[in-house]
């Protein structure tokens, strides 16, 4: 199978008053289509960076990065955003709801950036929260939510405009137990589906969801491995 | 696109909804600004039309020759000792002119006129038959006196439109007696309604009569003045020659000044001219300070706007927004907040145009409406430049961190 995602030798370096900081340092990573990959590793470690190199909102210092044939280190800003935009659905620790409106509304956001007619915009969001089992919340602001259906809204906005790949960074970890297994059953349940996940988390145990396990340290890959052991959140 | 900029307007109208009072003051200068723009271009252009209907009924091709200027800047000495203006001139100019298409002298006085319980203050004309042709306006019912009653100096007269009204009211005055001065007078007819000059004067509140009555019942004092009409399309070679009779008679050999004055209405509206430009240019000046200032405090709160939603800019950009977008967002809302305080400053202005109109005349043109508009729209998008740069230009890390 080709791959969704091929970086090759990506450096990411940052001048921080003077002094060289190499966040990453040479990383080849291929990715193929319905993986559900855990990035692991420490604060620090540059998976982080790395996450927001595959996300589209870094661009390497040096390295070619080609997403689905597509060379993302050559893009430009609205290139780049275009490909966040339909390509790419972001999960983030903080949900990063639009406090003002309602989890229609914020469902419907990608949409009207990607120039979906009404309609039909309204639609997708609506079948969208109902997936994600919020079908009774639509009016609902995130600070009527709880933690678990923010976090749930943010999964069905990553999931309007049927991304190639789920970006999840550390989408336990603002939750309770309770809430945080819920997440990774959607998850789950999205990658029996056919979706790409990527994971991005420090924690052993959530890292155990995915099927490949990269490690990160220093900005360097550890261990690239598959997960034997991977944990069916049923 | 169009789904975009919908969007644009909603994200707009939540951020001002949810920020009412810092938005309303901030568009507050924009509200004055805008409200004295309008209110002065209500005012100028009522006067316009004030004085255009005005200047109508005077005529443009009417010269008034009298012992002064109008608007002159001489020297009263000089000027108190001129001879005065005399009613021969008028045959003289008559019979000397090539170009004067009528010749009436006026000579006005102020007079109280009284029928029964009923009196009034009064302008009387005393003029002849020509005064009608050196006027635009006519005889509304009735007629003019004819040249034998002002020759036999006949007490006939022909009562302005607001005279008629007062002295007799609901009922037809011509024919029926009134007097000037204690003296009675027939009326011939009622003049045409004129409506205020500058809504200041009236000539609907004037009497005219004939001069033959006017010589013989009244004392010579008073203001004479001689009104020649003049072909329009030769009012500079009219004027030299009405110049060159006037001196002739008066004898002035070629090293005196003119001891006479040759006024014509355009020096009305010169007069009026000044005034308008000085009303125009204190309401420009204000409406310039208010709108920079108002931009000035847009831009701040822009800023802080931007700041405040840093996070949300990067939500924004992550899941998918150009620059293009995030900047269409953020002038949409500073365009907003002075388009909002626009339509605010402009229905004030309506509602005191229609207060103001109870005592001089003032309409709001659409013109002034769309400009101030415009107007509004001109300094958002100015002052929301740079503030929605910042936030088109914000790395979308950097901003998904800011807290």
């Amino acid at each position: 199978m080709s791959n969704l995602i091929s970086l090759n030798q990506i450096k990411r370096h940052y001048d921080v008053g003077g002094e060289l900081v190499k966040a990453l340092d040479g990383i080849d990573v291929s990715i193929k289509p319905n993986e559900y990959i855990s990035i692991m590793g420490p604060s620090g470690s540059g998976k982080s960076t790395l996450m927001n190199i595959i996300g589209c909102l870094d661009t390497p210092t040096d390295g070619t990065y080609q997403f689905e044939g597509e060379l993302v280190h050559e893009m430009d800003d609205d290139q780049l955003a275009s490909i966040r935009n339909r390509k790419i659905g972001f999960v983030f620790q903080t949900f990063n709801l639009l406090p003002r409106s309602t989890a229609l509304r914020n469902v419907e956001v990608p949409l009207i950036y990607s120039n979906t007619p009404k309609a039909e915009r309204l639609e997708i969001a609506r079948s969208s929260l109902i997936s994600v089992g919020l079908g009774d919340r639509l009016d609902h602001k995130p600070n009527e939510l709880s933690g678990g259906q923010r976090q749930r809204v943010a999964i069905a906005r990553a999931l309007v405009n049927t991304p190639s790949i789920i970006l999840a960074d550390e989408p336990t970890g603002n939750l309770d137990s309770k809430s945080g297994i819920e997440i990774m059953k959607i998850l789950y349940d999205l990658y029996t589906k056919g979706n790409t996940i990527i994971l991005v988390t420090h924690e052993k145990e959530i890292a155990k969801h995915a099927n490949r396990i990269i490690t990160i340290f220093d900005g360097k890959i550890k261990e690239d491995r598959a997960n034997e052991n991977m944990i069916k959140a049923l | 696109m169009f789904s975009l900029f919908f969007e644009s307007v909603r994200i707009a109208v939540d951020s001002i909804l949810s920020n009412k009072i810092r938005s309303f003051l901030t568009g507050l200068s924009i509200i004055i600004g805008i409200l004295t723009v309008t209110l002065m271009g209500t005012l100028i252009s009522g006067l316009d039309r004030g004085f255009e209907k005005s200047m109508d009924f005077l005529g443009k091709d009417v010269l008034s020759i009298s012992r002064w200027e109008w608007f002159g800047g001489q020297d009263w000495w000089e000027v108190r000792n001129r001879p005065r203006i005399r009613l021969e001139y008028v045959d003289k100019i008559k019979n000397r002119s090539k170009y004067a298409e009528a010749v009436a002298p006026v000579m006005q006085r102020g007079a109280s006129l009284s029928r029964g319980d009923l009196g009034a203050r009064s302008q009387i004309f005393g003029t002849t038959t020509e005064y009608l042709k050196t006027t635009n306006y006519g005889v509304e019912t009735g007629r003019f006196f004819t040249n034998g009653e002002d020759r036999s100096g006949a007490r006939v007269a022909l009562l302005g439109y607001d005279v008629a009204e007062n002295l007799f009211p609901n009922e037809d005055p011509i024919g029926k007696n009134f007097k000037i001065d204690g003296i009675r007078f027939r009326v011939l007819g009622v003049m045409e309604k004129q409506g205020k000059f500058l809504g200041l004067f009236s000539f609907d509140t004037q009497v005219i009569i004939p001069s033959g009555a006017t010589q013989r019942l009244f004392s010579r004092r008073g203001f004479l003045r001689i009104s020649v009409k003049i072909p329009d399309d030769k009012i500079e070679e009219s004027k030299d020659e009405i110049y060159g009779i006037m001196r002739q008679i008066r004898g002035l050999k070629p090293t005196e000044k003119d001891d006479f004055a040759v006024n014509q209405t355009v020096a009305f509206e010169n007069i009026y001219n000044s005034i308008k430009f000085a009303i125009g240019g204190v309401g420009i000046f204000i409406t310039i300070l208010s709108l920079v200032v108002g931009g000035i405090g847009i831009m701040n709160i822009m800023f802080v706007s931007v700041k405040e939603r840093t996070k949300e800019i990067g939500v924004r950009k992550a899941i998918g927004a150009t620059k293009n977008m995030i900047l269409t967002q953020f002038l949409m809302e500073a365009t907003m907040i002075c388009v909002i305080g626009g339509l605010i400053g402009l229905s004030f202005a309506y509602i005191l145009s229609l207060v103001i109109n109870q005592f001089f005349p003032s309409t709001m043109p659409i013109w002034l409406a769309i400009t101030s508009i415009s107007l509004s729209i001109f300094v958002g998008i100015t002052a929301g430049l740079i503030p929605s740069y910042k936030a088109a230009g914000l790395d979308p890390i950097d901003a998904l961190r800011y807290e």
